[in-house]
């Protein structure tokens, strides 16, 4: 019948959307997110085997990915279970994630916990003081703080060299002397006393225009002379090259920046000891120099965040 | 002991040398083919699967719902207005917004990024659904119920066939605009063809990720879109034949 | 959570300048790359309908535009120009100019013929021909192309505010300082600006409409037109292209 054809398409097109909607949907699994757990059969039992898979978060920019690799990697190869999920956002966001309950735990930087999560008004003088002032005050709302690594990664301000060297550039009080000026960093910046804030009431920068990039941008902006001076990281594998200049915070405010793993108290108690002393064993080994290598390995010579963790752990008998 | 120690002597950890890399990569180079064709598999290749996927899920599913609406909106036409204000409603939320807003909701999953991706997809397959039905011209109906057709055989074997070139327009641009905000989805997960774009922004901005996954994503848009042409024309020979071809 | 979308509009009340300020950055941003898609579309389209050339680049320019992922363009750009303005305005026109050409062409290439023969038949030269009879027919779809891609370059210039283009989509990409409400009070303020541009290129629409044309448009009351099915007739059928853009009127990202 001359009427079948049509009927038959109708009905052929209708299908063939039905069956890709159902078989990718069935094929997809969780993605975008790793979920594995360690290495099995061997003599002993590993201490993670058994316990309760739990959800690691780090946040959005190149060290803290390697953060979470190498405490979840050091981790499962304890045969834990661990699901991490990368790239949630900066410290307000996946804080927040944190007491919501998506995540269990995440790396976070002690002045941050201290001036812009916990909000305490005075400034530490100290990385100790640091770490207590934020211990106390996670503890208070049901979380733990590990042992911090020895490395500091504070924020700063970085011009170009030559542009340091012709307008006579060393410490964070000498931008006064360019008047008008432009800032680039992360959106952020422009409400945390560690960015613009302390800027203006700290050194009297109250001419500075500040222009929001999202984090990783900002080097490319300064080289191409788009900004005149850019929010770094003191730990940036850029910061090598020389091309830069970390004018000195000698007034302090960008703080004590040690990293610190901050974990649910009930799931730190639920994995055990092995559980602390894996994360603790991991942060020790994480010297400025070491930190410094591996972000370079990732942000100039573009290796593999999870790689560069993995070869890192392995070379030290965590992996 | 579950772990050795470090190296005693360093008195800090090993070092590892993490491997060589070129010159184009050092330099940040526009375009560094090697470093793109020796991490496809680790890097580019998953991406394009997961945007496929992505896509074709938030296109199924949302054609689900806009042929249900549109078939029942055809019958009840009070239902137009109310469902594509909403449609359009949903369309205007930016799209970067509607997964932050959707994250605080459903968490960072597949289910906030197809919720997301499907409420984009009605608007366009419903306007497109009920348009290809509403153009039917009432003769043919005519002829339909004039040759003894109930009103369901009527529709499944003469309005839908005929609205069939505008179902498939439709298809084609919602695959299409799917494809597009499904890149988007990378700044609360990482996933699908945004992911390296979004990576390489937090890590520097290595411009090799920029312009593959960027130029993959103009690839897959254009051969999604060339496919919906041609599914069209073999389809639909009689709507050539009109058009003169 | 839900409270935040009440919240919001304590949010825009509280931060009203701030707001007004990206609104402005928004704006000019997306007044800027649409002129220059004006100005590199309009003409080109107008004078290929006019000769009646290159009709398949013509009309497909605008289904390839439309394809381009937003996202990837402006990554694209990121190499050659860093991010910033630069980078948002020339993603932006890219985008921006196939609808405006491809509507311009198919307006003035759709002009009755009759019409355009009795033109010739009363003297006029091809230019007046052009000025005086084409054009004025051919101003409410050129004008419907520009509307489609001005409301499409305000809901993209959000993505910007990834790339340091600042406007409504530099407060989106800020959770951490402004949160949810503020996130979500940038979204009734998009919302708002995008149906504002709507409304205002189709009252430009109405106002360029000879008002022997005007009776046969209808608009609902949601503010989208529907535009004639045979006003772009090709070939003697609707096309794809047609039918599309009977959907392709709101904003995408």
């Amino acid at each position: 019948m001359k009427n079948t054809r049509p009927f038959i398409r109708t009905i052929a097109v209708g299908v063939a959307v039905a069956i890709t909607a159902t078989l990718t949907a069935c094929g997809s699994s969780g993605g975008g997110s790793s979920n594995q757990s360690g290495p099995t059969g061997s003599a002993t039992p590993l201490p993670g085997k058994g316990k309760p898979a739990i959800t690691m978060g780090d946040k959005n920019f190149a060290e803290e990915y390697l953060l979470g690799n190498l405490y979840a990697q050091a981790l499962r190869a304890q045969g834990f279970t661990v699901n991490l999920k990368g790239n949630i956002g900066a410290s307000a966001v996946i804080d927040k994630a944190l007491t919501s309950g998506r995540i269990d735990m995440y790396p976070e930087y002690t002045g941050v916990i201290y001036t812009e999560l916990a909000k305490l008004g005075d400034r530490p003088q100290s990385a100790q003081q640091t770490l207590q002032g934020a211990t106390q005050w996670e503890n208070e709302r049901g979380f733990a703080v590990l042992d911090p690594t020895p490395f500091q990664d504070a924020d700063g301000v970085a011009v170009l060299k030559d542009f340091a060297q012709q307008h006579g550039l060393t410490t964070m009080e000498d931008l006064t002397k360019l008047g008008k000026f432009s800032f680039g960093g992360p959106p952020e910046n422009e409400t945390r006393y560690q960015g613009v804030v302390g800027m203006k009431q700290a050194y009297g920068l109250n001419q500075i225009q500040f222009k929001p990039l999202s984090i990783g941008l900002q080097y490319s902006a300064l080289d191409k002379h788009q900004v005149d001076s850019i929010a770094i990281f003191t730990t940036d594998g850029q910061l090598a090259s020389g091309k830069y200049t970390v004018l000195t915070d000698t007034k302090g405010i960008f703080g004590f920046q040690q990293v610190v793993p901050v974990v649910k108290k009930s799931v730190l108690q639920a994995e055990g000891p092995a559980f602390e002393q894996t994360l603790n064993k991991v942060s020790a080994l994480l010297t400025t120099q070491a930190i410094v290598t591996m972000n370079k390995a990732v942000q100039i010579d573009q290796k593999n965040p999870a790689a560069v963790a993995k070869a890192f752990l392995q070379a030290n008998g965590m992996a | 002991m579950y772990f050795l120690a470090p190296a005693a002597d360093s008195g800090g950890p090993v070092i590892p040398n993490f491997g060589k890399t070129s010159s184009c990569v050092l330099d940040n180079k526009t375009f560094c083919w090697d470093w793109f064709r020796s991490n496809w598999g680790s890097t580019f290749e998953p991406a394009l699967i997961q945007h496929i996927e992505l896509t074709a899920i938030a296109v199924g599913i949302g054609f689900v719902i806009a042929f249900t609406l549109a078939i029942t909106a055809h019958r009840a036409r009070w239902m137009v207005t109310p469902v594509t204000l909403l449609g359009s409603l949903l369309y205007t939320i930016p799209s970067l917004a509607a997964f932050e807003i959707l994250v605080s909701i459903t968490g960072i999953n597949w289910y906030t990024v197809e919720i997301a991706l499907v409420s984009y997809t009605l608007l366009i397959l419903f306007t497109n659904i009920l348009a290809g039905l509403s153009s039917i011209s009432p003769e043919v109906l005519d002829a339909a119920h004039g040759i003894g057709l109930t009103s369901r055989q009527t529709l499944i074997r003469v309005e839908l066939p005929l609205a069939l070139p505008t179902i498939i327009a439709g298809l084609r641009v919602a695959v299409v605009t799917i494809i597009s905000l499904a890149t988007v989805a990378a700044y609360i997960m990482p996933t699908g063809l945004g992911k390296p774009i979004f990576d390489a922004i937090a890590s520097g901005g290595f411009n090799t990720k920029f312009i593959g996954a960027g130029v993959m994503c103009i690839a897959l848009a254009l051969v999604a879109d060339g496919l919906f042409v041609v599914l069209q024309r073999i389809l639909t020979p009689w709507a050539a034949a009109r058009r003169g071809v | 959570m839900s409270n935040s979308f009440v919240e919001a509009f304590s949010f825009i009340e509280h931060h009203g300048d701030l707001l007004l300020d990206q609104v402005k950055v928004h704006l000019e941003i997306s007044a800027e790359s649409v002129a220059i898609a004006i100005l590199l579309g309009g003409p080109l389209g107008v004078l290929l309908g006019h000769l009646h050339r290159f009709s398949f680049l013509a009309i497909n320019i605008s289904n390839v535009g439309r394809a381009l992922p937003s996202l990837a363009v402006l990554a694209i750009g990121l190499p050659y120009v860093g991010v910033g303005k630069l980078d948002v305005i020339i993603a932006l026109v890219v985008l921006a100019v196939p609808p405006i050409l491809t509507n311009a062409y198919v307006a003035v290439d759709q002009v009755d013929p009759d019409t355009v023969d009795a033109a010739k038949g009363i003297g006029l030269r091809p230019l007046q021909v052009l000025t005086k009879v084409e054009l004025p027919q051919a101003l409410p779809l050129i004008f419907a192309g520009i509307r489609t891609s001005a409301v499409f370059v305000v809901a993209t210039a959000t993505l910007g505010g990834i790339f340091g283009g600042g406007g409504l989509g530099a407060v989106i990409n800020n959770r951490e300082s402004y949160g949810l409400d503020g996130i979500i009070a940038a979204c009734y303020v998009l919302i708002v600006l995008t149906f504002a541009v709507q409304l205002l290129f189709v009252g430009l629409e109405r106002a360029v409409t000879p008002a022997g044309m005007r009776a046969t448009r209808s608009s609902t009351r949601s503010g989208f037109t529907r535009r004639r099915a045979t006003v772009v007739l090709t070939e003697g059928g609707v096309t794809q292209e047609e039918q599309s853009d009977l959907v392709d009127q709101g904003s995408r990202t």
